[in-house]
């Protein structure tokens, strides 16, 4: 019993000096964010995930749709891991954007993908991140 | 009690500080991991829920035939109703389209009716006498709304009011604090029981969040694996204490 009670000790402070730890930080980090020079949605600075998905337009431009598919992944993973980061900034243009994500996710893994579908899925997900950039 | 099945002591564990450590990061760890198998692993939302319900109606099964509280069968349900929980909700935002104010309102409703049912056939809520197979079915059916009801609050949350994960780890963190309060101060034990359970998914989701997220967003930056890795080892170390504790108890009171 008594070895039993210092692993629960021991686990609760594990828990306690992650969770200061975490506090401290999260404190420190605030700052940057409301100085968003470079980006005019609040979202932040969204030019990596920009990057990746004229990557991929450029894979479907030159017809290569199966490497347009392995490619938009790394597009899809990115923009999920960072959801909760950024969406809590501005909700609405993070949907606008995840829709436009979805459409071009669902465009190229179609079983049987449509060259003109993704090209104009990809149209149209570069569109909105050039509107989101315009926004002011 | 002659309602008890024959030898049934009571099936879920007692609620102690370590029962809402597990509580928290399994929720981190059920979260985390659902994410990985639909999006790492590719299987996409449907396939992710057809399988983690398949898991859950076989770890339930378990969990019901046992006599007595089984710690590890009794978190890895919770674990498995955590993921299809959140599942659900996902399901019902991103692929119907359904407003989270209308999910929010529709599982609080349910869980509310699901308390009403309860306590109209067994006249009853308690948590530590969960000795029927249909008290247990109550017990588990409630699980399941309080998850799927904390994470559409959560999300909630974080779409009206913006609230960032940081924020969301001290709000709700407080929350359940004066939870604990209003339970020294001589609230009802079921009822507080009942909430800080549906508090302790968005806190669980913010803390995940807050650990896994990068320094860019304000997170530690820990990434996925090594913060699902450090919560694993503590809720295996806490589950084998459990465990232990439960053998022990069943040796002296046979």
């Amino acid at each position: 019993m008594i070895s039993n009670a210092l692993i629960r000790m021991l686990a609760i402070a594990c828990v306690a000096s992650a969770v200061l730890v975490t506090q401290g930080c999260s404190k420190q980090d605030e700052p940057p964010q409301a100085a968003g020079i470079h980006a005019p949605t609040k979202l932040g600075d969204l030019s990596a995930f920009r990057a990746i998905a004229v990557d991929v337009a450029a894979k479907v431009d030159a017809q290569d749709l199966p490497a347009a598919k392995t490619r938009i992944k790394d597009l899809e993973k990115s923009w999920d891991d960072a959801e909760a980061g950024i969406k809590p900034r501005a909700a609405s243009d993070w949907h606008v954007l995840d829709k436009a994500i979805d459409h071009a996710l669902d465009a190229l893994r179609a079983s049987q993908p449509q060259q003109g579908a993704c090209k104009a899925a990809m149209a149209d997900l570069l569109k909105a991140f050039d509107s989101l950039q315009g926004q002011g | 009690m002659n309602t008890a099945s024959k030898g049934w002591l009571n099936k879920v564990p007692e609620v102690t500080l370590s029962f809402w450590i597990i509580k928290i990061m399994s929720t981190t760890v059920g979260e985390t991991f659902a994410d990985f198998l639909a999006v790492d692993v590719g299987w996409g939302l449907a396939i992710t829920s057809a399988v983690m319900a398949v898991l859950l109606a076989g770890a339930l099964a378990l969990q019901l035939r046992k006599r007595n509280c089984e710690p590890w069968i009794y978190w890895l349900c919770v674990v498995l109703v955590s993921i299809l929980g959140t599942q659900i909700t996902d399901i019902l935002t991103d692929e119907l389209g359904i407003s989270l104010y209308a999910s929010t309102a529709f599982f609080a409703a349910l869980l509310v009716a699901n308390f009403a049912v309860w306590y109209a056939v067994e006249r009853n809520l308690s948590i530590r006498e969960i000795v029927t197979a249909r008290r247990e079915g109550f017990y588990w059916a409630t699980v399941l709304c309080t998850f799927a009801l904390g994470t559409a609050g959560g999300d909630l949350a974080t779409e009206a009011l913006g609230l960032g994960f940081s924020l969301g780890c001290v709000i709700f963190a407080a929350l359940i604090g004066a939870c604990l309060l209003a339970w020294r101060l001589g609230a009802s034990t079921v009822l507080v029981f009942w909430v800080a359970y549906i508090l302790t998914r968005p806190l669980g989701a913010s803390l995940g969040d807050l650990l896994t997220q990068s320094r860019d967003y304000g997170g530690l930056g820990m990434g996925a694996t090594w913060t699902s890795a450090i919560f694993l080892c503590v809720i295996f170390i806490l589950v084998c204490a459990a465990q232990f504790a439960a053998g022990q108890s069943k040796r002296l009171t046979p």
